[in-house]
């Protein structure tokens, strides 16, 4: 293929995050026959969210598998194909149902390399669309991340926007080991400028989408772009936020956070997941311990989502989980001193 | 939690401050904004309005006696806080003294209402602290504006642009503590900053120059052990030998206005009384309590005097007007075994007279060699003010005053 010509209409184009995650998929597949698709209506339904479409008409119903209503099976199944040599990548229709698949990828998929002295490793993508916002009530809108963050052996990834979905998506694939991708269902729609040549995000580097002085402001998946929204509302009441989107929240970019604490000498951490035990929590110790400490000019403060299963009333829905406005009036009384 | 009431910082180089009359008395509800009490500094009255809301307790401190800056003096309960004594520093109230009088020139300091934290209780964020360590800051003196009172970079900054006289030359200023230290690091306590920047400003600004001068102290020790059995017997203290020369400097200062003279921008003051300071030292600090119109005392009084001066000292119960505004001043370490020395003038000031310790030596006398009772003299002159020849006038007096005592009578 002539890549100048394909540079030059990477330059212009824009895909929808979900279409990212398919070119991807596809991608990966034309160049490795042993990556297949695997899951609940990925197959001739086109994934509960559309991001499979039509890969079952290029690949076949041998690599794009509808499976059993089996979260459990699902899971299991792609541990063992994935011990053997195969590239798989599963879908958990909503994330939620993630809890059914608990045993194989805490237990099994996190610790085979290490129970078999690395004679045995995991090399599966789990893909999860999660978050709120959809009405989808309390069963279907969680955002679970931070349990699998918490497990040693698991690589969790939440990319924001469609250049990162596919690039990280296509560096989970490689990866030896087990990823798990949250996708927030509210991104699927969302657009953006994605090459179209198979790209690598590198896991575990976060990505500064603004640079400021008076606030670091970090959030990851939907979030950093929420903080990105913030940030401009912010600049026009004079305060300058830096954004940092982590991208992946295992492994964490702790240096670009406390470079940027250093450097702001106030920290917002922003997540969907219910704030208590969270990702704001294990940003803030990390930065209470390290070094940085010493730069701190305010106390670090989490926005994160309420102590309660999110509610199906979408007022409250809307309430339970920080949104825009929220991120501005936290950065604002950090950086004004109103903070207590 | 009870709100901490405490002396607030409202002039920059304020130590201590009075409350000068309460408005409220125990038990009193107040609001947060409310006038509470009064204080004065050297300069003004000023209002200090309530930091909470609830009733006020345990007022610790009686209007007029001067205490720190910081010093808890009485505290509010909020609503439903039971109204037990809370646990208070030892020795909160304790009257204090500060070294010297606060500078005359500064402008006053940020928030009246700001609420400084007592040490125990500081309120300062990582960053300041970590800015205070590096300029040997105390934060016990800064004013914190943030939430609660909490001291933040801004205020760090704030205090030390404005830190006087400090800034424009390096090598007065702390030295910044880089990477790890040696040691142990102090920092100055409120006197000895003041200490710090009195003199080296006064080293700066004030072009020193020094006469020495090598007087017999025969006469002068007759004198005193005569004097000492007079004052057995009428009930006054041993008269010391710095007294006497402070009494010999006060009488022949009448003759050397110039000497008991002070810098005042572009002019000289020349001074209608005499008050000589005595330099002392304070568990490590030094003091300078001030013999108040020394020209117009006596033996017996100006000793008492010395001894009243040195034991309120002890106790600390001077008054910083018992320790400044001198126009003389008189160090003597000749106890220590110090043959001589030049010291540092006390400003705005313009000279200062330095003692060391007596001593038989050889000297000729008549044609003979002879022991003879001897101590060297220094004075320290202001050159912007005092002339050579002025300052050796005065020591040629000094000497033949200390020499021939009786002249003086």
């Amino acid at each position: 293929m002539p890549s100048d010509a394909l540079d030059a209409v990477s330059e212009i184009r824009e895909l929808s995050y979900a279409e990212a995650v398919r070119e991807a998929l596809g991608q990966a597949m034309e160049a490795d026959e042993r990556v297949f698709l695997f899951g609940e209506d990925v197959g001739v339904y086109g994934g509960a969210f559309g991001v499979s479409g039509d890969l079952v008409h290029r690949f076949g119903k041998d690599r794009v598998i509808d499976t059993p209503i089996s979260e459990l099976g699902i899971a299991g199944a792609a541990v063992g194909a994935a011990i053997t040599g195969m590239r798989p990548v599963l879908e958990i229709q909503f994330s939620d149902f993630v809890t059914l698949a608990m045993e194989q990828l805490v237990n099994q998929a996190a610790k085979i390399r290490f129970m078999f002295g690395g004679k045995a490793s995991v090399p599966m993508v789990v893909r999860l669309p999660g978050g709120s916002g959809t009405g989808a009530a309390a069963q279907h809108s969680q955002s679970l991340e931070a349990w699998f963050a918490h497990v040693p052996g698991l690589k969790v990834l939440q990319p924001s926007t469609p250049h990162d979905a596919k690039g990280m998506l296509l560096a989970a694939i490689d990866d030896p080991n087990p990823v798990l991708i949250f996708e927030h269902k509210l991104l699927y729609k969302t657009k953006g400028h994605v090459p179209a040549e198979a790209y690598r995000v590198p896991i575990g580097k976060a990505a500064i989408r603004r640079e400021g002085t008076d606030v670091t402001i970090v959030g990851s998946s939907i979030m950093a772009r929420k903080a990105e929204a913030a940030a401009e509302r912010l600049a026009a009441d004079g305060i300058s936020a830096e954004v940092i989107d982590l991208r992946s929240i295992r492994p964490i970019d702790f240096t670009t956070i406390a470079e940027s604490v250093r450097k702001s000498h106030r920290l917002l951490v922003v997540y969907e997941g219910v704030k208590t035990m969270g990702i704001g929590a294990e940003i803030s110790a990390m930065i209470s311990e390290s070094e940085v400490f010493d730069f701190l000019d305010a106390p670090i403060i989490r926005l994160g989502g309420a102590d309660a299963p999110i509610p199906y009333n979408p007022v409250l829905e809307k309430a339970a989980v920080p949104q825009e406005d929220d991120i501005v009036a936290a950065a604002t009384n950090l950086v004004r001193r109103g903070e207590a | 939690m009870p709100v901490e009431v405490i002396l607030p910082k409202v002039d920059m180089d304020m130590e201590t401050g009075t409350i000068e009359a309460w408005h409220v008395k125990e038990g009193d509800l107040v609001r947060q904004g409310d006038t509470i009490f009064e204080i004065g500094t050297n300069k003004a009255v000023m209002e200090v309005e309530a930091p909470a809301t609830g009733a006020i307790r345990n007022i610790k401190v009686e209007t007029g006696v001067p205490i720190s800056v910081g010093t808890p003096v009485a505290w509010i309960y909020l609503d439903g806080e039971a109204a037990t004594t809370p646990s208070e520093p030892a020795a909160a109230a304790a009257p204090v003294a500060a070294a010297t009088a606060v500078s005359k020139t500064e402008a006053p300091a940020a928030s009246v209402i700001a609420v400084a934290p007592a040490s125990s209780s500081l309120r300062a964020t990582p960053l300041a602290r970590r800015i205070a360590r590096q300029n040997a800051l105390d934060l016990k003196t800064v004013t914190g504006t943030g939430p609660r009172g909490r001291i933040g970079e801004v205020d760090v900054k704030r205090h030390l642009e404005q830190r006087p006289r400090c800034a424009p030359v390096q090598e007065t200023c702390p030295a910044p503590v880089a990477g790890a230290s040696e040691g142990r690091l102090q920092p100055f306590s409120a006197i000895r900053r003041i200490v710090a920047n009195r003199l080296s400003e006064s080293m700066r600004s004030a072009p020193h120059f020094y006469l020495t001068s090598e007087i017999e102290m025969s006469a002068a020790r007759d004198l005193l052990g005569r004097l000492a059995k007079r004052h057995e017997r009428v009930g006054v203290p041993k008269p010391s030998l710095t007294v006497l020369i402070a009494r010999v400097a006060a009488r022949i200062l009448r003759d050397h206005p110039v000497i008991n003279a002070s810098v005042e921008g572009e002019a000289t003051r020349f001074h209608e009384r005499i008050d000589i300071g005595i330099a002392m030292e304070r568990d490590g600090d030094l003091v300078v309590p001030v013999l108040r119109d020394a020209g117009g005392m006596d033996m017996p009084a100006m000793t008492r005097e010395f001894a009243r001066l040195r034991g309120g000292m002890a106790k600390r119960t001077l008054t910083p007007a018992e320790l400044g505004g001198g126009t003389f001043t008189i160090s003597n370490l000749g106890m220590y075994g110090v043959d001589s020395f030049t010291a540092i003038i006390n400003p705005p000031q313009g000279a200062i007279l330095a003692i060391g310790r007596t001593i038989d030596k050889p000297v000729g006398r008549d044609g003979q060699i002879v022991l003879r009772p001897m101590a060297n003299f220094t004075l320290s002159s202001d050159h912007r003010i005092v002339d050579g020849v002025a300052a050796a006038r005065f020591m040629a007096d000094l000497r033949e005053a200390l020499e021939n005592p009786e002249l003086l009578l």
